[in-house]
């Protein structure tokens, strides 16, 4: 059609330019100057159609860059106010719609990273998939940023406002359980980046004797914040992470205000390629996740040993051992010698660890026969590669306890420097390669004078550093040592990311990790499902200047 | 008078009046006048000008509107068969016959067919214009990039096990990849329980190796015997094993090298267990069908090799034998259910029949348990599931195989339940069908299947993954009466319209291909659709890769 146009364009301004023309051949008497005129009329006319046929490829051409990534254009702060008298009108109910200072303040920074950042214009409470939709439609409507908001748990700044301003659309309303199928052992329930706590879920969960089992990552977050970062936590060695099968379908809002539910309830589907998959460590950049179907597994009875090592190598070669027995294994965690230090001085009245690199096991069984058999495999194993001061818990409460020990983790770490805070790493590689990725590790945090206790998911090779800092000057030699880190993990067929999700922290990275062409892929996507680039902006997909 | 008063402006209307005649002429001719070359146009000569310079406009848009679509044709987007035979010239010049004289690239009507059409399919099948056999990933580009320039689209075939049409030919003409070639093991690390492995390598040939090297590792991903790894990501696949395992959509492929429609060569994530940096691409192409892209190699994850026993109870009906399986999968011990399969009273009664086992089993609906873990475990696994088996009501004896060899023996009637069904019922063929429900549904489902199929007078055995809510009703009918194929077709689509009213999926592993894209839309709705149609379009303009499968054709409206 645009091919056309500019031809219909240059008709017209032929015709009109004729008429003074044709008037005065009118008036005249002689037909003699009539050949001159009509190789003008010609030549004007090609030269009009010729200079039209460039305007319009100019034209089209315009519009592909619009489309582009690198520079959405969003609306200017006059469209974001009509933006946020039109949400106030949509939501009658005054605290549907914040734009208290406070409020939009706290709803675009988190006080667990160092990502620099800009508060969002408004905040908005929906309480349905509708309310979503009415949303989006006006944040298409004045082209303004949209950021979905809930647990906050992120560290990589996934929820951080725009620098042109935003809506932050809280799912905090949106936590109700909509139906729980036992016979099937899923939910449907509404989150949005979401809602319902995570303790809250375990344990009525616990109630109907299932729970919700890859869904472990830090308490309080929700599952939409969890689908769109892709988590997993310490059960990943059992059950996978989010990316494996446990969200059966999602509810999802479109940029373009579509609500789409990506599968039906059934296990399993070979029905496409599996849209559900799009959404998860999407970070919100695709849409608004509204509703989830959560798979659930069968709670089972478990206890918790923990042993000691010499070195990391011996301990990550321990639980390789151990993985390939067969035996039920729900978690396997390592805690540095360092670590182990802070444990003991943050719980005085605690248990009395050797200040050793540490195995935590939680093993899960059928019976307390199979717990103790899996228990004796794990200690002969752990004792062969040279393991030492085998403890198995006595029972529930001890369980707890030493369970307890390795959670209270990340706030013994930041008590061993009064004061300070921390930035933490998240890579991840083949678990063969953790120790060496360790060992070097630990040398430059030797030589750059931090203090950094680490813990590692260490049955999936995935293991965080808390480089702890007290003045700027640490922070930038953290980030420095982050930076490196980063570098050796992909060196080793590693991620950047093994549960934290990308945001604005790690996507410098993302080109070395995955390739030109893979990045490519998912821009491609991005710009597909988003032309107009308001979904979450600036997250996730590396800048231009990045990917050179 | 000018050349120009003449066509483009006729002299202005005559100042003296009308013919007398004129005001006897009908009236429909009075109109004429109007008409701006008419010499009585009425009104002003401006008027007579703009109208004339309309009229040539519209003529002049109609007539560039008519070259364009002429020239460049909108049709099909693909190539003419010039293009076609452009294209085989250009791959026989590209892969020349290899030393001993084998053809890399072959146009043999009979080859051409075999890659083009499947036996285990019904649907309508055209051949490929020409199969070239890859070895690499740099030829796959180089084939696909032979195929963007001519226009032509790109079909993969490896497996050949798929029963909905995936590989077979476009109809102006098409490309066939053959990957036979491409299925050698490239790296296994046993530290890390990974393997490297080229696409058109068979799951039990990996399998195979990895036990012959003492390997004490697998792939748990089981679909039917001879399939490849491109294939079973293309599919989605899944086996006896999800139950345990899951899915090809879960997370046994790390990562996928993918030929993308434009010749770029990706590697969708690296070899890490786990990875959140951003949204998986590797999904994009499982289940995709080989219509985003054509994979080359894949990093599978690999699961220890655990010990199993076979057990075995039979039931009055279906339903007490499902309501027995979620029990048992809810138990403490569902974590050692590495497959629960379910055989309806005809399959048993067609394996007594067919003979290819030991010895015949009482005809009853029946369930085969595999248990893994240690003795102990397993053990007392069957114990339980001897008990939950008991209070649901079955029948006869709980057999368990206390020996491997007993293992073996009994878990050959669940292997051999095609092979039986045909044994059974010589000279007859038969349709599989692979609806999937929750699994609280799957007795209504099957329950409803096994009267609708009884009423049509149609023969069928059924052979089920319970664990999962997926069951395949094995449709048998004569080759050569037409009406009882009629039938059997419509039994099939009442069957998958009884499995989306129940929330389910109408293919729970095979896939969609060509013989279920009528039902997508139904199952995901307008939107999902059109959101896979809309990256299938971003990702493959063209629309080269594997044409006409998956995607349903848009609505018309």
């Amino acid at each position: 059609m645009q091919k056309r146009n500019p031809l219909f364009r240059a008709q017209s301004i032929t015709g009109n330019w004729r008429f003074p023309k044709a008037q005065r051949r009118f008036t005249s008497t002689s037909s003699t100057h009539a050949s001159p005129s009509i190789s003008r009329t010609i030549l004007l006319l090609t030269g009009a159609s010729i200079a039209s046929g460039f305007a319009g490829f100019a034209w089209a051409t315009r519009q592909k860059a619009i489309v582009s990534l690198a520079k959405p254009e969003y609306g200017s702060p006059q469209d974001f106010q009509k933006a946020i008298v039109e949400l106030k009108n949509s939501f009658p109910d005054k605290d549907t719609v914040s734009t208290d200072p406070e409020d939009v303040y706290a709803h675009g920074f988190s006080v667990n990273d160092y990502h620099p950042g800009f508060a969002h214009s408004v905040v908005v409470y929906p309480s349905s998939t509708e309310d979503v939709v009415k949303i989006v439609k006006i944040a298409n409507k004045y082209h303004m940023p949209i950021v979905a908001y809930s647990g906050a748990t992120s560290l990589e700044g996934q929820f951080r406002g725009h620098s042109a301003g935003g809506i932050c659309v809280d799912m905090a309303l949106m936590s109700e359980i909509l139906a729980i199928n036992e016979a099937d052992s899923d939910m449907a329930r509404i989150d949005l980046d979401h809602s319902m706590k995570y303790f809250v879920m375990f344990q009525t969960l616990k109630a109907s004797l299932c729970f919700s089992p890859q869904i472990d990552p830090a308490p309080t977050a929700t599952l939409g914040g969890m689908i769109s970062n892709g988590c997993s936590g310490t059960n990943a060695v059992r059950y996978g992470t989010s990316k494996g099968e446990w969200f059966l379908n999602v509810t999802v809002v479109l940029p373009s205000g579509e609500v789409i539910k990506t599968r039906r309830r059934s296990r399993k589907s070979s029905a496409g390629f599996d849209t559900t998959k799009l959404f998860i460590g999407a970070e919100g950049t695709l849409g608004i996740i509204t509703e989830v179907t959560i798979r659930l597994a069968p709670v089972l009875p478990t206890t918790v040993a923990v042993v000691h090592f010499p070195d990391v190598r011996k301990a990550c070669e321990a639980v390789k051992d151990v993985m390939n027995k067969g035996v039920g294994i729900q978690c396997v965690e390592i805690l540095d010698d360092l670590f182990m230090q802070a444990i003991k001085n943050f719980r005085p009245t605690g248990r009395d660890y050797p200040q050793k690199d540490t195995l935590f096991f939680k093993l899960q069984g059928y019976s307390e026969a199979s717990l103790e058999e899996s228990a004796k495999v794990v200690q002969e194993v752990a004792e062969k590669h040279g393991g030492f001061g085998f403890q198995l818990a006595k029972d529930d409460k001890d369980a707890e306890e030493i369970w307890d020990d390795r959670k209270s983790a990340h706030y013994a770490g930041l008590a061993l420097i009064p004061g300070c805070r921390s930035l933490a790493t998240d890579v991840c590689v083949p678990v063969s390669r953790l120790p060496d990725l360790i060992y070097e590790t630990q040398q430059d945090l030797k030589q750059s004078g931090l203090v950094a206790p680490m813990v590692g998911h260490v049955g999936d090779g995935n293991f965080h550093a808390q480089l702890l800092v007290t003045n700027d000057a640490d922070l930038e030699i953290a980030k420095q040592v982050s930076a490196r880190l980063v570098h050796r993990a992909i060196a080793m067929d590693g991620t950047c990311t093994g549960e934290h999700g990308v945001g604005l922290g790690k996507k410098k990275y993302l080109v070395e990790e995955l390739g030109e062409g893979t990045v490519e892929l998912m821009k491609l996507v991005k710009r597909t499902l988003d032309p107009l680039g308001l979904f979450n902006p600036g997250k996730l997909y590396p800048d231009e200047n990045d990917s050179k | 008078m000018s050349l120009f008063h003449r066509c483009l402006l006729q002299p202005p209307r005559n100042p003296q009046p009308l013919p007398s005649g004129a005001s006897s002429r009908p009236r429909f001719v009075a109109f004429t006048q109007y008409s701006p070359w008419s010499r009585e146009f009425p009104f002003s000569w401006r008027t007579r000008a703009l109208l004339q310079s309309a009229v040539y406009a519209i003529g002049i848009v109609l007539a560039t509107n008519y070259v364009d679509s002429a020239w460049f044709p909108k049709g099909s987007g693909y190539g003419s068969s010039r293009d076609v035979k452009i294209a085989i010239e250009k791959l026989k010049l590209t892969f020349p016959d290899t030393e001993d004289g084998e053809e890399r690239v072959s146009t043999h009507p009979d080859v051409l067919h075999e890659h083009g059409s499947s036996e285990n399919s019904y649907h309508p099948a055209s051949a490929h214009s020409v199969v070239v056999r890859a070895q690499s990933t740099e030829d796959v580009v180089t084939i696909v990039k032979i195929a963007s320039e001519c226009k032509i689209p790109v079909v993969v075939y490896s497996g050949a096990t798929s029963l909905e049409g995936h590989f077979s030919g476009a109809s102006p003409g098409s490309i066939c990849i053959d990957m036979s070639e491409m299925d050698k093991i490239l790296e296994i690390h046993e530290a890390d329980s990974d393997l490297i492995c080229q696409a058109g390598a068979r799951w039990e040939d990996i399998n195979d190796t990895l036990e012959e090297k003492g390997i004490p590792l697998f792939f748990p991903l089981d679909p039917g015997p001879g399939a490849t790894i491109g294939g079973m990501i293309g599919t989605g696949c899944s086996g006896t094993n999800a139950v345990r395992y899951g899915t090809a959509k879960a997370e046994w492929f790390l990562n996928l090298t993918v030929v993308l429609p434009n010749g770029e060569v990706i590697k969708t994530r690296r070899r890490a267990r786990k990875s959140s940096a951003g949204f998986d691409t590797t999904k994009l192409f499982i289940g995709a069908e080989g219509t985003l892209g054509i994979v080359t190699e894949a990093t599978l994850r690999l699961a220890p090799v655990l010990p199993t026993r076979i057990a075995m109870a039979q039931f009055k009906n279906v339903e007490q034998a499902v309501n027995a399986v979620q029990d048992v999968l809810n138990s403490p011990y569902g974590g050692n259910i590495q497959c629960v399969e379910l055989l309806d009273d005809d399959m048993i009664h067609a394996i007594n029949v067919a003979g290819f086992t030991l010895k015949p089993l009482p005809v009853h609906d029946t369930l085969f348990f595999k248990i893994q873990g240690d003795q102990a475990a397993i053990k007392l696994a069957a114990k339980t599931i001897a008990k939950i088996v008991k209070a649901h009501g079955s029948t006869g004896k709980f057999e368990f195989s206390e020996t491997e060899e007993e293992a073996k023996n009994l878990w050959s009637n669940r292997k051999y339940a095609l092979t039986s069904t045909m044994g059974a019922h010589p000279g007859t063929r038969c349709w599989t069908t692979d609806v999937c429900v929750p699994v609280s549904k799957l007795p209504e489902l099957v329950y409803g299947t096994k009267t609708d199929l009884a009423e049509a007078g149609l023969r069928s055995t059924i052979v089920g993954h319970v664990g999962d809510g997926n069951f395949h009703a094995l449709i048998l009918f004569s080759p050569d009466d037409p009406e009882e194929f009629e039938k059997v077709k419509e039994a099939v689509h009442r069957l998958v319209h009884r499995a989306l009213s129940l929330d389910g999926t109408c293919t729970g592993e095979h896939g969609i291909g060509v013989g279920k894209k009528e039902y997508l839309a139904e199952e995901l709705g307008e939107g999902t659709v059109e959101l896979m149609r809309s990256i299938k379009k971003a990702v493959d303009p063209m629309g080269l890769m594997n044409p006409g499968k998956l995607y349903p054709d848009p609505p018309t409206k």
